[in-house]
């Protein structure tokens, strides 16, 4: 059975197919990368998922339930999670506070061992990323390299089986790129199921196995990074025609 | 004269509210404030000032979960005074039509209140902001014209007589009593909602007020917490509306959800934002502050005529104008404190104490959770 | 009879509508161009009123015009009114709505203080008697007949003029420079600031005709329905106003024309069938707008919202 299984979704705004009849499978323990020109219907695919949208035509399967067109809080209790492109931090709260907001879900609530308190796990999950000493911070004094790896402590608190990322690499130097790799390799390595949207190709290509590519709303191709790259169709589509 | 950007203040104010999950409140401070006010009956006081701050008291309470609503789950409400007038009419309509004493009345406004907080929520916590905003302005005053069409019901313009509560006193005597009431029902009431304010709870509301959508990415039932926090505040509301109705206007009357031809119309839906804004919104202390500023000086300072003698010139101000003086100075306190004058003070206060360490947090939230 | 009845519900319904949809067209152009609530609104419909009021008063008084042309006061007070009154709508909006674009909650705020400021302006302005009740001049005098049903003829002409308002706005939106800009600006904020749109100076025009608008409305309704404005009349104009808006929908001209329609004709019907309502009559805009909103959370020609 598979962790996360797509069948058919199909998204529609007016006249605009947003995302065309796309289906695709998650094993357990895979990391699996979408890529794709910018308005490719990536973060729309996301959405369908996640309950964010509800799609015209389709079925989203978690570990063999059926999903579709649930409110998203609900799929996220259920262990399907997400990241968000544009960080969404609850900025009124000290950052130990937007992490046990998850942590007071009824997923979060269920799981806490009973030995911790729900503000040690919330601390765990901040060492986890490196934010430990931002604990009380307010969030909005966090830097955007911090708050993505808030992103991510928020979402893993949840212990989710599968976490969808969307652009975790978005806007964070060198330095912070390669310290989010390290984590998403330590989270792999952890035995997650992820699916990561990225642009930055090379941040990517090193941590998948299977690539899927995207464009105008349909997966015009799926292999290895290394197929990807070579893979005629992809090339046209990100450079334009080759001559 | 370079225009004074007013707005901006505005602005300031409401992104900017205090969380204080992990401060320890200002606990002398309030103890000193409730001894004070405690003694006050006794200093000399005369009745009226009395009556003031017994006013001033159950209005705090309406402002208290006004703000638990509005400044820490986001939920607009400009309509509060339903609550306020429903709990007074709840406890009326009881007595005059069953006959049942205050003390079984009033639990039932209560829960009446938040009853119908979570009748008309489950509807309207729906809509998005401006149309939230709009159909609470809309439930008053909607009110106001059935109140009026089945006038033999609900009295019309003097509305349903509601009796006293400490009737076997004597009049300086019960008014004394009132004042001990009043105090006591807001410093209990104002301990509960700020304890759920600042507990996990408290955590998830404010998480709605900032990014509902990632509340709800984070796992949590978003209208289900709307809920809970309309249906405390409606709650309150409706208590502080009962005791109001008993204690303060002796009657349920329409003019507690709108009066069009008082000074100040739509009084008790604005008393609670004007009064967040002077004291701090979010904090739930600053709307009870807020509206102490905004009781003595709309109660005691404004009279009908003041003349005064200016070199010789006697000025005279009218009401009219006495209270565009008096919204100007709440806007001007407003721009000189944008984010609330009690919350100026605590934070002062904050500054002068030492941070608290990570650790002695941690240890202390386990150490509450084992007990 | 009942058919009588149900022809003077719908003349004196639309007509009545139509004088509705002037009042809240303000309302909607503000929100759909700059995304603003302006709460304020109620107020301009009241100070418009009483501008005219007072400026009809006056130039009867010092008896400038020949008594041949009697409509003569009545169009110039409505235009210095107009004038007047969009001045004051772009003041408010530079001193206030300017500063604190994007945040609802402290324009709500903001807004709501805004009209008790007005309010106690008007009564400082006016004197107290005055500023309680002020009597308007009819609009017109007579009565005229429209398809079996009376109706006074002041009330015939503010649902004409109304009309041509909006035939006039609808030219000015999709025919000039500036009216294409403003609908850009309602349908793409982004798009438009890149094409190089001044968004400032628009939002302030936009205000400024919304005000004008709203005095247009409240001329129109206090001088053919209610003979006399009151200062806390901003509430029953805001009413009005959201309940178009909420009929309607936020943002859209015809939905203004429709709300206001679908209102005028509910409440007329409202008053003529059930007796003794009168005293409901400021509540139903209210209860209009509960009821809507509970079965349709976005209005009646909102689109459902999947995600923010």
């Amino acid at each position: 059975m598979y962790v996360l299984e797509v069948k058919n979704l199909t998204k529609s705004f007016g006249g605009l197919v947003a995302v065309n009849n796309v289906s695709f499978q998650v094993d357990e323990g895979e990391i699996v990368g979408i890529i794709g020109p910018n308005g490719a219907g990536k973060t729309t695919l996301f959405n369908l998922i996640t309950g964010f949208l509800k799609p015209d035509f389709g079925k989203v399967l978690l570990k063999g339930e059926d999903i579709t067109g649930l409110p998203p809080y609900k799929i996220a209790n259920k262990g399907l999670v997400r990241t968000f492109q544009i960080v969404r931090p609850f900025r009124h709260l000290p950052t130990i506070a937007n992490v046990l907001v998850s942590l007071q879900s009824y997923r979060g609530r269920r799981r806490i061992e009973w030995i911790k308190t729900p503000e040690r796990k919330a601390m765990e999950m901040l060492e986890d990323v490196g934010l430990s000493d931002m604990a009380l911070e307010p969030a909005e004094n966090l830097s955007h390299g911090d708050l993505k790896r808030l992103e991510i402590a928020r979402a893993m608190a949840l212990e989710p089986e599968i976490v969808l990322l969307d652009e975790p690499f978005g806007g964070l130097n060198p330095v912070e790129t390669e310290y989010m790799v390290k984590s998403i390799q330590r989270m792999h390595l952890d035995g997650h199921t992820m699916v990561i949207v990225e642009h930055k190709l090379h941040a990517l290509m090193k941590l998948v196995k299977r690539v899927l590519v995207m464009h105008n709303g349909e997966i015009i191709a799926e292999g290895t990074p290394k197929e990807i790259a070579k893979n005629k169709k992809v090339i046209e589509v990100y450079l334009g025609k080759v001559v | 004269m370079q225009t004074v950007p007013i707005a901006r203040y505005f602005r300031k104010i409401y992104t900017n509210i205090a969380t204080h999950i992990y401060d320890r409140p200002p606990r002398t401070l309030a103890f000193l404030i409730i001894i004070m006010l405690s003694i006050l009956p006794y200093s000399g006081m005369d009745l009226i000032k009395l009556e003031i701050l017994i006013s001033a008291n159950l209005i705090a309470i309406l402002a208290a979960s006004w703000d638990l609503l509005v400044g820490r789950t986001g939920q607009i409400s400009l309509g509060h005074a339903l609550f306020f007038g429903l709990g007074a009419y709840t406890t009326a309509l009881f007595i005059k039509y069953l006959g049942w004493p205050f003390w079984i009345t009033i639990p039932i406004s209560v829960i009446v209140g938040a009853g119908v907080a979570l009748t008309i929520g489950i509807p309207c916590l729906r809509l998005k902001g401006p149309y939230l905003a709009l159909v609470t302005m809309a439930f008053p005053l909607a009110l106001q014209g059935f109140l009026y069409y089945y006038r033999d019901i609900f009295g019309g313009e003097t509305g349903i007589g509601l009796p006293k509560i400490f009737p076997g006193l004597r009049f300086f005597d019960r008014i004394v009593a009132n004042y001990y009431l009043s105090l006591a029902l807001l410093v209990l009431s104002s301990i509960i909602i700020y304890k759920i304010a600042t507990s996990k709870t408290g955590i998830i509301f404010i998480s709605i007020l900032d990014d509902e959508i990632g509340a709800k990415a984070c796992a949590i039932n978003t209208t289900k917490y709307k809920l809970m926090s309309l249906a405390i505040s409606g709650l309150f509301g409706s208590l502080a509306g009962a005791f109001y109705g008993h204690i303060v206007s002796g009657s349920a009357n329409p003019r507690l959800f709108v009066d069009t031809t008082a000074l100040m119309p739509m009084e008790f839906s604005l008393i609670p934002i004007i009064a967040a804004v002077l004291g701090g919104v979010g904090t739930i202390y600053g709307p009870i502050v807020g509206v102490y500023i905004y009781q003595i000086l709309y109660r005691y300072i404004l009279r009908d005529v003041i003349t005064f003698n200016i070199f010789g010139y006697i000025v005279t101000v009218d009401r009219h104008m006495q209270l565009f003086i008096f919204i100007s100075f709440i806007v001007l306190l407003i721009v000189k404190w944008p984010r609330g004058v009690a919350r100026a003070i605590v934070e002062k206060l904050e500054d002068l104490e030492e941070p608290r360490e990570l650790e002695e947090i941690l240890k202390e939230k386990t150490e509450s959770k084992q007990m | 009879m009942v058919k009588r009845m149900l022809e003077s519900i719908i003349i004196i319904g639309t007509i009545v509508g139509l004088i509705y949809a002037i009042i809240a067209l303000g309302f909607t152009l503000v929100y759909g161009i700059s995304g603003i609530v302006n709460l304020t609104h109620g107020v301009f419909i009241v100070v418009g009123a009483y501008l005219y009021g007072v400026l009809s008063d006056y130039l009867l008084k010092i008896n400038i015009f020949p008594p041949e042309s009697p409509y003569l006061i009545p169009i110039i007070a409505m235009f210095l009114s107009f004038i007047f009154t969009a001045a004051i709508g772009s003041i408010f909006y530079r001193l206030t709505l300017h500063q604190i674009l994007g945040d609802e909650i402290s324009i709500l705020i903001a807004s709501i203080c805004s009209c008790l400021i007005f309010q106690k302006l008007i009564y400082i302005t006016l004197g107290t008697s005055q500023a309680f009740a002020y009597r308007i001049s009819p609009l017109a005098y007579g009565k005229i007949r429209i398809i079996n049903t009376d109706v006074l003829t002041g009330q015939a002409l503010a649902g004409t003029i109304s009309l041509i308002t909006f035939i006039a706005l609808s030219i000015f939106i999709s025919k000039t420079k500036v009216g294409r800009a403003m609908k850009a600006l309602s349908q793409d904020l982004e798009a438009s600031m890149l094409m190089g749109i001044s968004t400032e100076k628009l939002y302030m025009l936009t205000t400024a005709i919304s005000a004008g608008l709203g005095s247009l409305g409240g001329i129109l309704y206090t001088s053919t329905v209610t003979f006399g404005v009151a200062s806390y009349m901003w509430m029953s104009g805001l009413a009005v106003s959201f309940t178009v808006v909420v009929l309607g929908g936020l943002g859209s001209v015809k939905g203004s024309l429709l709300g206001g329609l679908i209102l005028g004709l509910a409440e007329i019907s409202a008053m003529t069938i059930l007796p003794g309502a009168g005293v409901l009559q400021s509540s139903i805009p209210f209860i209009v707008i509960i009821l809507v909103l509970i079965i349709r959370p976005k209005g009646l020609f909102g689109k459902r919202i999947e995600m923010e």
